[in-house]
């Protein structure tokens, strides 16, 4: 009895039969999924994310933000993402035609992201939230991101700059310095803008139920 | 012996980076200033030396030892084996500082950047391929149920780490492709990979050491294919919720529900054959680490089976409860189970008694109690942060404030197996040197002799 090529042979099926399953076929059903175009606005959706927010998505996943983010928003029947206000309706598969790589997240550490964007419209927020979360939320766990940022000498009397974050005085680095975002920085905010899996097309109406299948 | 020796240094790192991601958990201000230590590379970077670092190695190391021990012949490919754990072992070093430096490839467990991968592809290559190779040359009659079961990983594995790598990092599907493809690898890793290693082990260890046999042998081969076919089919439950069509969500309950049966078979193959070894057993540590990785693959496998459900799912989704479920099999199953194996095949490849018994036996109760506490503090964690994510009228900081403590428990856990993985290392460490003490220092006597000799002649 020779059980080798059995063995070989048996455990390559056994793993084509999964990777069929969850891989090829979902690829057939939808790989080939293209933007829509939404009716409301004419644009077509997915939007290609400008230049800066494609670098800062680099940053994102450089950091390891999707260890503790999500970026997807549960149907009503399986949680209650949408009475938080995560969203307002679920994410499907197109949401993330343009993305490279997907960064789903699998860990609520903190609360999901997916659409951040349409949630925090103030940019300084988001990098006063960077440089010390705790400026906004005093306690949070979220780490600091200070290597974002490059403090800068103030010359006495000098004006400073109009990036210049504006600071609580308990969270400023001292006299005569001032905090100014650097580019990864503002390419990370620029990319946590652009989070927004809001408009409405023919998958997603809520009237065709929030369980629809996200597939065709 | 070389794969063992680098994968408890690599426990220690997996362990040490493990604790360093959980304390930054809870002090966020931790080294805060140093882009390499922030919690999401640090993360990842633990995860992978515990899985590609120690899990891997050591279960690759066992599993050549007991196909070459059950085939009654030699290992064939010494040196070309350690030749190749060293590059492995390289490549590995480049992807962490990789993962640190920010080069991570964003995918989740397939994080080691594009330049360290194929060196770990070809590596594993290179090392496994000696087990057919073995295994095709056995002088014994009869193929053992643990050869099946070590085998079946040892082929398993090019073909999941390539394809995954292949569509998700070197050619990516279109979008959420790529997170399906990621799940499936990840779940194969962890139900079957390391499911065909830790049973081949126990199937092994377990009716050696009770001096019993293995009641049904078709069961177990049932077990074995069932386990092969459905354990993958399972990986979708990880999306649970997700932007994916819901036949393929289902398919997730269904393949998870389908692995009850490998569940069952090995369960009832392995329990009897305990339960009747109590006299006669040989009582040793070995058995002792065997028993509870046995005890917690049943475990890990019913909650896992249970949590496919969307009742329990959509409480447990996003949470801790999942790391735990993933850490009963990764430090609970498979580690106790190759920590087992370690401390028996060790002593028999450089025939020397472990230098410090007692260490072994601290071990035994240090990594049983670091995989209990991480098991229910995330467990229970992970129900409470679900709860309180599900209460939409609890804000999110809220949210952090009720896991908070749980997750702080997880240092404690990192701490302890820190703590093992150092009692090992050192125990390692002494053995070689024992061992060097013995062999390799009248060797070097005797060469320098014999090459002193000539020297002397000509002189």
């Amino acid at each position: 009895m020779n059980h080798g090529p059995l063995l070989f042979f048996g455990v390559f099926f056994a793993l084509t039969v999964s990777w069929f399953g969850l891989v090829i076929a979902p690829h057939l059903q939808f790989g080939q999924q293209e933007m829509v175009v939404i009716e409301e606005t004419g644009q077509s959706y997915p939007p290609a994310r400008p230049g800066e927010a494609r670098q800062g998505a680099e940053v994102y996943h450089a950091n390891g933000c999707q260890y503790c983010h999500t970026q997807q928003v549960r149907p009503r029947s399986t949680g209650a993402d949408l009475a938080r206000g995560w969203g307002k309706r679920r994410t499907v598969a197109r949401d993330y035609l343009r993305d490279q790589p997907v960064m789903l997240g699998s860990v609520r550490l903190g609360p999901d992201l997916a659409n951040l964007g349409a949630r925090e419209t103030n940019a300084h927020t988001l990098l006063l939230k960077l440089y010390n979360p705790r400026i906004i939320i005093p306690g949070s766990t979220m780490p600091r991101y200070p290597y974002l940022f490059e403090p800068r000498r103030l010359k006495p009397g000098a004006t400073p700059s109009p990036d210049a974050l504006a600071l609580p005085p308990a969270f400023a680095p001292g006299p005569n310095l001032e905090v100014v975002p650097r580019p990864e920085a503002l390419a990370l905010v620029a990319y946590l803008e652009s989070l927004k899996a809001e408009p409405l097309f023919f998958e997603v109406f809520p009237s065709a139920s929030t369980n629809a299948s996200s597939a065709r | 012996m070389a794969l063992f020796l680098f994968a408890a240094c690599w426990l220690v790192v997996g362990a040490g980076l493990s604790t360093l991601a959980s304390i930054k958990l809870h002090a966020p201000g931790l080294f805060a200033s140093c882009p390499s230590l922030t919690y999401g590379r640090v993360q990842p970077a633990a995860w992978n030396a515990l899985v590609f670092g120690f899990a891997i190695p050591v279960g690759l190391g066992v599993a050549l030892w007991i196909t070459a021990r059950l085939s009654g012949t030699m290992l064939l490919g010494g040196r070309g084996i350690v030749i190749a754990t060293v590059f492995w072992n390289l490549g590995l070093v480049i992807g962490l500082l990789g993962i640190l430096a920010g080069d991570s490839t964003g995918v989740e467990s397939l994080e080691l950047p594009l330049y360290a991968s194929p060196i770990l592809f070809v590596a594993y290559a290179a090392v496994a391929v000696w087990g057919p190779v073995t295994f095709s040359l056995r002088r014994t009659p009869e193929v053992y149920i643990a050869q099946w079961y070590l085998l079946g990983a040892l082929f398993l594995f090019p073909w999941l780490y390539g394809a995954a790598s292949l569509m998700t990092v070197v050619a990516p599907l279109r979008g959420v492709l790529q997170a399906a493809a990621q799940a499936w690898f990840l779940h194969n890793l962890l139900t079957v990979w390391l499911g065909f290693v830790g049973l081949g082990t126990l199937f092994y260890f377990i009716p050696k050491l009770t001096a019993n046999s293995v009641q049904n042998r078709n069961l177990a081969i049932f077990g074995f294919w069932t386990l092969a076919l459905f354990g993958g089919l399972g990986a979708l439950q990880r999306c649970h919720g997700g932007p994916f069509p819901a036949w393929m969500l289902s398919l997730g309950v269904v393949g998870s529900v389908l692995t009850a049966f490998p569940l069952l078979a090995v369960l009832m193959n392995l329990v009897p054959v305990l339960r009747g070894g109590g006299g006669t057993a040989r009582a040793g540590v070995t058995l002792k680490f065997v028993t509870v990785a046995l005890a917690f693959y049943g475990l890990a496998g019913f909650v896992t089976v249970a949590n496919s459900f969307t009742f329990l799912r959509r409480t447990t989704q996003f949470t801790l409860f999942n790391v735990a479920l993933d850490q009963m099999t990764l430090l609970g199953f498979f580690t106790l189970a190759m920590l087992g194996a370690l401390y028996e095949i060790a002593p028999c490849l450089v025939r020397t008694p472990w230098p410090a018994p007692r260490w072994v036996k601290l071990h035994f109760a240090v990594a049983t109690l670091a995989a209990v506490v991480i098991a229910v503090a995330f467990g229970a964690g992970g129900v409470v942060q679900g709860l309180a994510i599900n209460d939409a009228t609890l804000p999110y900081f809220a949210v952090v404030k009720r896991y908070l403590p749980f997750a702080a428990t997880g240092t404690l856990a990192w701490l302890l197996v820190l703590v093992g993985a150092l009692l090992l290392a050192l125990n390692f460490a002494r053995l070689v040197a024992v061992h060097c003490r013995q062999t390799c220092i009248p060797a070097l006597k005797g060469w320098f002799r014999a090459e002193s000799v000539p020297s002397e002649v000509k002189a």
